[in-house]
């Protein structure tokens, strides 16, 4: 039984198609998420990619903030309980979930068994999100995805405010100006983010073991910083973008009756 | 009356308090205006005019800004702007406690933006349990009867307070009763619930307690129709349609609350006995519980929602936080903690009068639910 699950992200769509709710055999991952061409994109490319039809889906199951806008299905879940379900998939000895992704943050919370105890969700705030590390990377003129390589290279870690984004922003203007290594802002960037939720997560109760989801997990200099913020090891995975949409994938498996 | 047609006409009022206030203005009638949390709306009933709930409304605030910062209680501040913008233009006067610190300030602030509707302020002890603070709850009523004598032109006699006592007392009965009622109606909508409960603030007490009582009949003749995920609510106000219709979509049934603008009024009777009727509505202060702005250095109501969520099957409690209610915010960490120990999992979503997107709220209220 092949079902698919498409998580529509504020700025990315994630597609993962599962073999009877275990064995991934397709994947996709395209910029443009929620009222883009992103969603069409993503299933096409995943069904390309496990050379299979739409026809061959037994199950579909939409999640993340466009999921109530898709047009491939109509079963939805929440991003967190997908979140949830693809993280224990991968790591399932996971309690805690730190979830960062483009325009929010969120940490769930597991019991053994991988059911959901209780979750936090940020506030309306650019602080401690993807779009954060977006709007930085922007004004240091570096791509995105090769923040974490730079703050890897960072000695001394400049202090950039963790509370509102616009204020963030004065301050990497102001370290610039004052000729900051542009690894030590970077590295202070990073810290930012991981300060913030890491403060969200306290605030749930943080079990071992912890792993990050989301597209903030690929960038090493937050994972590091989140390490260092909670004292915990954080387990990585290169499929923690999609770990939304195989949850997806997993709902609509055991939706269809297994 | 069907239930639906009731539930239709509640709807109707809730929606439009202006047309009420029309209504009770063009029969005749005075209007004072009553702010949250808790007024003596048995006094202004005793005096012959009609108490009218002002909560505020989910709008874009703009003049009010000019009395008050962005962090400040969105109730106050919504409530400030329709002052300012004339919707309550008619009103003999305003009557505002002093529960909280927003509360304190929003009387001064009234005084100059609104000069055309007299602020009264009701101040309530801190420690309203012993003699002394009784004595400053009757002393404050006392305040509040001189201010409507003089800025309202009405007379107050304790006789009809005894009156109309007996009529809040009747009205809190009947709306513990529906709550009790509702919980085994899970086909009457948490929006219709919701309407319900806000029509009271903008009727007479008597004519809203006859109407529910229809309610309450006309639903003892109808089946129940399915049953669907019982959750508690707590919080000052939970009445956004844009967040109660979530709550309808996500499946869930309020079958409890413990918010302000619902429950919470109706908790307290005034005692039967007191030296004069004045007496009594001073003891009735006195006796009031289980409310954040109501000291109480136990918080005992943090464990009272646990023990109410398990009493009524609720399966979980939605704490719907207003943004920078201080005296709310406080308490969170204490329910979740009773909630916890009880096994009832709590979830706390913020929510302000200006909110328009209710999309991150959905999120976290469809993950409550699979938690559930």
């Amino acid at each position: 039984m092949y079902t698919l699950g498409i998580d529509i992200g504020s700025t990315t769509s994630k597609c993962i198609i599962l073999e009877d709710g275990e064995r991934i055999v397709g994947s996709s991952l395209v910029v443009g998420g929620m009222g883009t061409k992103g969603p069409a994109q993503a299933v096409e490319d995943v069904l390309a990619d496990a050379s299979l039809t739409r026809e061959d889906m037994q199950g579909i199951v939409a999640t993340g903030y466009g999921r109530n806008k898709c047009t491939e299905t109509d079963q939805q879940a929440s991003e967190l309980t997908c979140h949830a379900l693809g993280a224990h998939m991968v790591f399932p000895n996971v309690r805690t979930i730190i979830d960062i992704g483009g325009q929010d943050a969120k940490c769930i919370s597991l019991d053994a068994q991988g059911r959901m105890l209780s979750f936090l969700m940020n506030d309306k705030c650019a602080a401690g999100t993807g779009r954060f590390l977006d709007v930085m990377a922007n004004i240091l003129t570096i791509p995105v995805g090769e923040l974490g390589d730079y703050a890897g290279r960072s000695a001394h870690p400049a202090a950039i405010s963790s509370t509102c984004t616009v204020f963030a922003e004065s301050e990497v203007i102001s370290q610039l100006a004052n000729e900051t290594p542009t690894e030590d802002i970077v590295a202070g960037i990073c810290a930012s983010v991981a300060t913030r939720v890491a403060s969200l997560a306290k605030r749930m109760g943080v079990k071992p073991e912890v792993c990050m989801s989301g597209g903030v997990a690929q960038n090493s200099g937050v994972r590091h910083a989140m390490e260092v913020s909670l004292g915990q090891p954080i387990l990585f995975s290169p499929l923690a973008q999609l770990f939304g949409a195989m949850g997806a994938a997993r709902l609509a498996w055991q939706k269809a009756g297994k | 009356m069907k239930a639906q047609e009731l539930l239709n006409r509640f709807h109707e009022i809730a929606t439009c308090p202006k047309a009420q206030m029309a209504h009770y203005l063009d029969s005749g009638k005075k209007v004072v205006l009553t702010a949250p949390v808790y007024t003596p709306e048995e006094i202004i009933h005793a005096m012959g005019a009609v108490p009218f709930g002002v909560w505020g409304a989910d709008i874009e605030l703009n003049e009010s800004k000019r009395y008050f910062p962005a962090f400040i209680c969105s109730i106050m501040q919504s409530l400030l702007e329709l002052g300012i913008k004339g919707t309550y233009e008619g009103a003999s006067a305003i009557v505002i406690p002093s529960l909280c610190d927003s509360l304190k300030v929003i009387g001064q602030n009234w005084k100059y933006a609104v000069p055309s509707i007299p602020f009264i302020p009701m101040t309530y002890p801190q420690n309203r349990k012993p003699d002394y603070g009784v004595a400053f709850t009757k002393a404050g009523y006392e305040r509040v009867i001189a201010d409507l004598e003089k800025t309202a032109g009405l007379k107050f006699d304790d006789a009809a307070l005894g009156k109309s006592i007996e009529v809040y007392n009747a009205h809190n009965a009947v709306m513990r009763e529906l709550v009790c009622v509702l919980a085994n109606h899970p086909e009457v909508s948490n929006a219709a619930r919701s309407d319900v409960f806000k029509s009271a603030f903008f009727m007479l007490k008597e004519e809203h307690t006859e109407l529910v009582r229809e309610l309450i009949a006309a639903l003892g003749e109808e089946e129940s129709g399915p049953a669907k995920t019982k959750i508690m609510t707590s919080g000052i106000l939970a009445d956004a349609p844009g967040l109660v219709s979530i709550l309808d979509d996500c499946g869930l049934q309020i079958v409890c609350d413990d918010v302000a603008a619902e429950s919470r009024q109706y908790a307290t009777d005034t005692p039967a006995e007191g030296e004069t009727n004045l007496d009594r509505l001073a003891v009735k202060f006195k006796e009031m519980d289980n409310c954040s702005v109501l000291y109480d250095a136990d918080k005992k109501r943090c464990a009272k929602i646990a023990a109410d969520a398990k009493a009524a099957g609720a399966k979980g409690v939605l704490v719907v936080l207003t943004k920078f209610c201080d005296p709310e915010e406080f308490d969170y960490p204490l329910i979740k903690k009773a909630c916890d120990a009880e096994g009832i999992p709590v979830t706390v979503i913020e929510v302000d009068r200006q909110m328009v997107n209710y999309e991150q709220a959905r999120t976290a209220i469809e993950t409550f639910r699979d938690i559930l």
